[in-house]
């Protein structure tokens, strides 16, 4: 399918159903297609924390599922691995050992990371061996597909699709441009 | 648009060298001198002769008791010499690395300096103990000067005399001309220590009066050197003109991002004033297509009991609603 320029926007909205860090008023709301195996995921994880710790308050940031199942074989199972966590409300655990230990994503790797976030093992490995997560996580690519999102990771900044440098400084400063500009417009 | 930048002025009033340094240095040069003298009879560069029907004369005594004491009377072999030369280099260098320290304010201090004094003269030492008298010998003369060159980014010229100098003492030491390494270390000391003290050619009023002026002419007001640095929105600059910050490696470069730079400028400084020791205004850019919005951008060193994550965290909440982010950054390129 090729890529339009509507395609370039957030189709699906930020909603209750998202897992976000950071007020739903915040001043700009940065949105992350991304998948666990993903190494530039990997790589952008630790550069997009400093970028919620520039705003503080000032951002909302969102995490939605787009496992890349040809080129990464775990990627599936660690997004819904990281639903059986949020289902214990323990998502956000779960998806920064996810991003930190990424060389580790097999079953019995997933487990062990769930005793560490401190997981009722048991009820994760069962959610995660029946598939109770797989539509959630189905859900999320198929938003991602409708906004145009074809790898990972994928950035959207107050809807609009980022895709400009991933270094902190471009980040910060593209994030604060929204922000001045919404706030414009306000 | 280009900031001039000035070094930190010097602490004000008469300079005290300090009992406690002169009777370090001479405690620290008579206990050098013992041990050298102990470990090159212990350990003789070459054979020691055994004499024949006892010493006649004082210069046979000492020869006698040499040779008396000598562990190894028959002559060091190469890696015992070695040793002993390069703890004598150790020894004699550690005073200019004392003297470098005390001589040296703590932003013109270079700890990476420091180690270059005192490992230099030891590699020197072992270099030239296997490559004397070799055409060699000059070519890691040309490879050390050029090695330190291009390495070490000297602040200032002062400090390419300690480079020199425990060059020296490296090299005195590497042909066994210990006599030599001492006399350069204590000369090179005491004669660094005086300049310090003198503060000879330091200051440029001082040594301006001192060599030119005739007595009770007064300079002329020095210049500010604060370029068209942008100062704080109270217009005294109290802090915000404190360039010393510039060669500070303890300060960061804020970068500020605002909705309205008029609004948030105020808090920004009170929060600065109160969690900063030092901090300048650098410059600030406005975003396209905004009133007021853009960034502000800060040279800050944080208060030790307040740190860097708390002032950047106190910038968002104090500076609510106009302040949307903090970064650390390098300079602004252009203003």
């Amino acid at each position: 399918m090729p890529i339009t320029a509507e395609m370039s926007a957030l189709v699906a909205p930020v909603g209750e159903g998202d897992h976000a860090l950071g007020p739903a008023d915040a001043r700009v709301t940065l949105v992350e297609y991304g998948d666990f195996e993903c190494p530039s995921c990997g790589a952008t994880y630790p550069v997009l924390r400093e970028v919620r710790r520039a705003f503080g308050p000032n951002l909302r940031f969102v995490f939605r599922h787009f496992p890349l199942r040809d080129s990464h074989p775990h990627a599936e199972a660690a997004a819904e691995a990281s639903e059986a966590a949020a289902a214990q409300g323990k998502f956000w655990e779960m998806h920064d050992r996810l991003f930190e230990h990424q060389a580790a994503l097999d079953g019995r790797a997933l487990a062990r990371h769930a005793r560490k976030a401190g997981l009722d093992v048991e009820r994760f490995e069962r959610e995660l061996g029946a598939g109770a997560h797989a539509g959630r996580v189905a859900r999320d690519v198929e938003s991602g597909r409708t906004s145009g999102v074809r790898g990972t990771p994928s950035l959207f900044i107050n809807g609009v699709r980022y895709s400009g440098p991933r270094d902190r400084a471009s980040l910060v400063a593209a994030l604060a441009a929204a922000a001045i500009a919404s706030a414009g417009v306000a | 648009m280009a900031k001039k930048v000035t070094a930190p002025p010097e602490p004000k009033g008469p300079r005290r060298l300090g009992r406690h340094t002169v009777v370090r240095l001479t405690t620290y040069y008579l206990a050098a001198a013992l041990v050298l003298l102990i470990l090159t009879t212990l350990v003789p560069q070459q054979q020691v002769t055994p004499m024949q029907g006892g010493p006649t004369g004082m210069a046979d005594a000492i020869d006698w008791l040499r040779w008396r004491l000598a562990l190894l009377p028959a002559g060091a072999p190469r890696w015992a010499d070695a040793t002993v030369q390069m703890v004598a280099a150790l020894l004699l260098v550690l005073p200019l690395a004392f003297t470098y320290v005390r001589t040296r304010t703590r932003v013109k201090y270079d700890h990476s300096l420091i180690q270059t004094v005192v490992m230099l003269p030891i590699v020197i030492t072992a270099i030239l103990v296997v490559v004397q008298d070799s055409l060699a010998l000059a070519f890691s003369l040309a490879g050390i000067v050029a090695a330190v060159r291009f390495r070490n980014n000297l602040r200032e010229a002062g400090d390419a005399v300690y480079i020199f100098g425990s060059i020296g003492i490296g090299f005195a030491t590497g042909i066994h001309a210990i006599d030599v390494a001492l006399s350069l270390s204590l000369v090179f000391v005491l004669l660094e220590l005086t300049l310090w003290k003198l503060n000879f050619g330091t200051e440029f009023d001082d040594t301006f009066k001192r060599l030119c002026m005739p007595s009770g002419a007064d300079l002329a007001e020095p210049q500010a050197n604060v370029g068209d640095v942008p100062t704080p929105s109270d217009g005294n600059g109290r802090k915000g003109a404190d360039v010393s910050l510039e060669s500070d490696p303890r300060a960061t470069v804020l970068r500020v991002y605002v909705l309205d730079a008029g609004g948030a400028r105020p808090a920004i400084e009170r929060v600065l004033e109160r969690d900063a020791k030092h901090w300048a205004a650098l410059g600030a850019e406005e975003g396209e297509g905004t009133a007021g919005g853009g960034v502000l951008e800060y040279r800050v060193r944080p208060r030790k009991s307040v740190g860097l994550d708390a002032l950047r965290d106190n910038l968002l909440s104090e500076g609510a609603p106009h302040v949307i982010a903090t970064d650390e950054a390098a300079p602004l390129q252009r203003l």
